[in-house]
């Protein structure tokens, strides 16, 4: 027997304007949800001042004490200004993209909620990511603006050598949300896979932390260390954005660096997108 | 009759109407399953080699559904009833078989699939948590593109229906799981979907919240001709809702058809209360009915209870035979409850009506 005419379901597509209309709607929806939370993110305001703070004493006497020693002004290719102006600016950036997605996903996938974004017409990565952006929204409005009003008079923080230069980190910075997004989306679609992925989420925290640079620039680090660290995606969600900010990128190198990083991004979207496909075939969805 | 009788799974794959909405021929659904040793011995062995084995949750289930029906999907739990609404939904992809809906793959497409069903599984809400309910419906018309005048006109329904105003301006998380009900239900229907699908929609609901969801869905069926599949566990559910029903155990369907023609085939026997006007033994009713397949309770007085079964004998005969030999002064037949069926099924599934 034929479904006939009659009984047929309507073939349907959104049109691109409806999702620009939809995937907005989801970044506003983001950002009201998180305003709703603004209480806990003042203290974050001062926690993540009191980390530069550390740093900026740990530096001071690390530096003077090399001088005195050997007489040279510089550790790593840095100067201590220039060092401080480097953690000031990778944790500023840090409280920007910052985001759970893998701890969200991996809820869902535990508790199995994820079946419900599959009878959607949507596509959960794509409304992961945009809700990323929402976030990203109001911690640029509501934590890295008010940290960098407190740190960048208190610490004596660098401008960039060129003005233009601010707009280009910004860039890079929305381009690191995108990266370290789909790699928080890859890390919580472990849970399809693995029972139980604290374990992984923790050590990703310490991982990230080190590869992205955000802890100590990658010149600290011995040659082979960079040479790996230089063809992995990572450092395009901290130190390629921190030294394109410090003038050590410009003309081509600046190019060639937002060139990559764009590439890393869509190239990690397409990853997690046939990796989510993958994973929902192949993979039972716990619970009802 | 043998077990193949007409009313077996699989004779009735064509709908009254002649054309289905839903078909489904054959499908299967396997899961790989570790089975797990004792002990810490045990523990170690299954890390190099894990014991495996296949369970089959849905086992060759073929029926159709024509557009308009409202059919009641029941089973004991691990029956396989969510396996196969999951895959009528499209998130679980089946092992074998195929379903198509409306000339759609619920697995395939899934993004034009799911713009024309509606779901609702009563377990977990599809809102938003923290937003209100009427953000949550803002977002959901931005989803399935609705426009503004259906969007109305949807919502008008609901207020009518399911008085969804009250709390419209509320977080979800703040809802009594009624209240969500009925908010998930009108969140399911928002796009005006041809086919609905739902999981168990009062399970935990009290017996007001129950009667709200089951008016509202009467209502929906009456007024929409929405297709709905519906797996309960509450067999009034089906009674209030569904004339027609598939019973499936172990994986496989074990009755589909007419709620009527359930009860006749399992031969469940039907209830004759009578009152008489003067005081005897049931040995003498016996006498009376004594040319009839009935049987009598053991009993004295004005009050008795004979049961016969529908397929042997004709209730109006009976209650003919009965008027005809002594002085009656009050009757009452009643049915076998539903769940008294479904439990005998279950009982004994491999006898059918003997």
């Amino acid at each position: 027997m034929r479904s006939g005419e009659a009984v047929a379901l309507r073939p349907w597509r959104r049109t691109a304007l409806a999702t620009v209309g939809l995937y907005g709607h989801f970044i506003r929806l983001a950002f009201l949800k998180f305003l709703a939370y603004r209480l806990r993110y003042y203290t974050g305001v001062i926690s993540y001042t009191i980390f530069v703070a550390g740093h900026y004493y740990l530096y001071g006497a690390l530096f003077a004490s090399r001088m005195s020693e050997t007489g040279l002004e510089k550790i790593g290719g840095l100067t201590l200004q220039e060092m401080i102006t480097y953690v000031a600016v990778s944790w500023i950036g840090r409280s920007f993209y910052f985001n759970n997605i893998h701890r969200d996903l991996s809820r869902m996938i535990e508790d199995g909620s994820i079946s419900l974004q599959l009878i959607k017409p949507y596509h959960v990565q794509n409304v992961m990511m945009f809700e990323a952006v929402g976030e990203a929204g109001f911690r640029l409005i509501m934590f890295s603006l008010p940290i960098m009003v407190v740190v960048v008079p208190v610490f004596g923080i660098q401008a960039p050598p060129d003005p233009l230069l601010l707009l280009w980190t910004f860039v890079s910075f929305c381009l690191a949300l995108v990266i370290y997004s789909q790699f928080n989306f890859l890390i919580g679609l472990l849970a399809f896979y693995l029972k139980n992925i604290q374990g992984v989420m923790r050590a990703k925290m310490v991982a990230f932390d080190f590869l992205t640079g955000v802890i100590l620039p990658f010149s600290f680090f011995p040659e082979w260390f960079q040479t790996v660290v230089s063809w992995l995606p990572f450092q395009y969600i901290s130190y390629v954005p921190v030294t394109i900010y410090l003038g050590k990128r410009s003309g081509d190198a600046l190019a060639e660096a937002l060139v990559l990083q764009l590439a890393w991004a869509v190239g990690l979207w397409l990853t997690a997108r046939w990796l989510y496909a993958f994973s929902v075939r192949r993979v039972t969805v716990q619970g009802g | 009759m043998t077990g193949s009788n007409s009313e077996r799974s699989g004779e009735r794959n064509d709908p009254p109407g002649g054309e289905s909405l839903i078909r489904v021929r054959g499908l299967t659904r396997d899961y790989r399953l570790i089975k797990k040793r004792e002990g810490v011995a045990g523990g170690l062995i299954d890390l190099v080699r894990p014991r495996k084995h296949t369970l089959r949750a849905v086992d060759d289930v073929s029926f159709d559904i024509a557009p308009g029906e409202m059919v009641g999907y029941i089973g004991a739990n691990g029956a396989g009833k969510s396996t196969t609404i999951k895959m009528l939904t499209g998130i679980l992809t089946p092992t074998a078989g195929e379903v198509s809906v409306g000339g759609l793959v619920p697995w395939k497409k899934r993004q034009q699939y799911t713009r024309n069903v509606g779901v609702v599984f009563g377990q977990r809400t599809q809102l938003w948590w923290d937003l209100a309910v009427v953000e949550s419906f803002g977002l959901l018309k931005k989803i399935y593109e609705v426009p503004d005048d259906v969007f109305a006109a949807q919502m008008k329904t609901f207020n009518d229906l399911l008085s969804i105003d009250e709390f419209l301006h509320q977080p979800v998380r703040k809802l009594s799981l009624g209240q969500r009900m009925r908010c998930d239900l009108a969140a399911a229907l928002l796009h005006r979907p041809r086919v609905l699908f739902l999981d168990e929609p009062t399970i935990g609901l009290d017996v007001v919240g129950k009667e709200n969801v089951r008016e509202f869905l009467r209502e929906i069926r009456d007024r929409a001709g929405v297709t709905v599949i519906l797996t309960t566990h509450d067999l009034g559910d089906i009674e209030k809702l569904c004339r027609r029903v598939i019973i499936i155990d172990k994986g496989k369907v074990h009755f589909d058809g007419d709620l009527e023609a359930l009860r006749l085939r399992t031969g469940s026997p039907v209830r004759l209360s009578v009152e008489l006007r003067d005081p005897v033994a049931s040995a003498r009713l016996a006498e009376v009915t004594a040319q009839l397949p009935v049987r009598w309770q053991e009993a004295e007085g004005l009050q008795h209870v004979a049961e016969f079964r529908r397929q042997d004998v004709s209730g109006a005969q009976v209650i003919e035979t009965l008027v005809n030999g002594c002085k009656v002064s009050d009757l009452h037949l009643a049915e076998p409850a539903i769940d008294e069926i479904v439990a005998s099924i279950y009982r004994d599934p491999g006898k059918e009506s003997e």
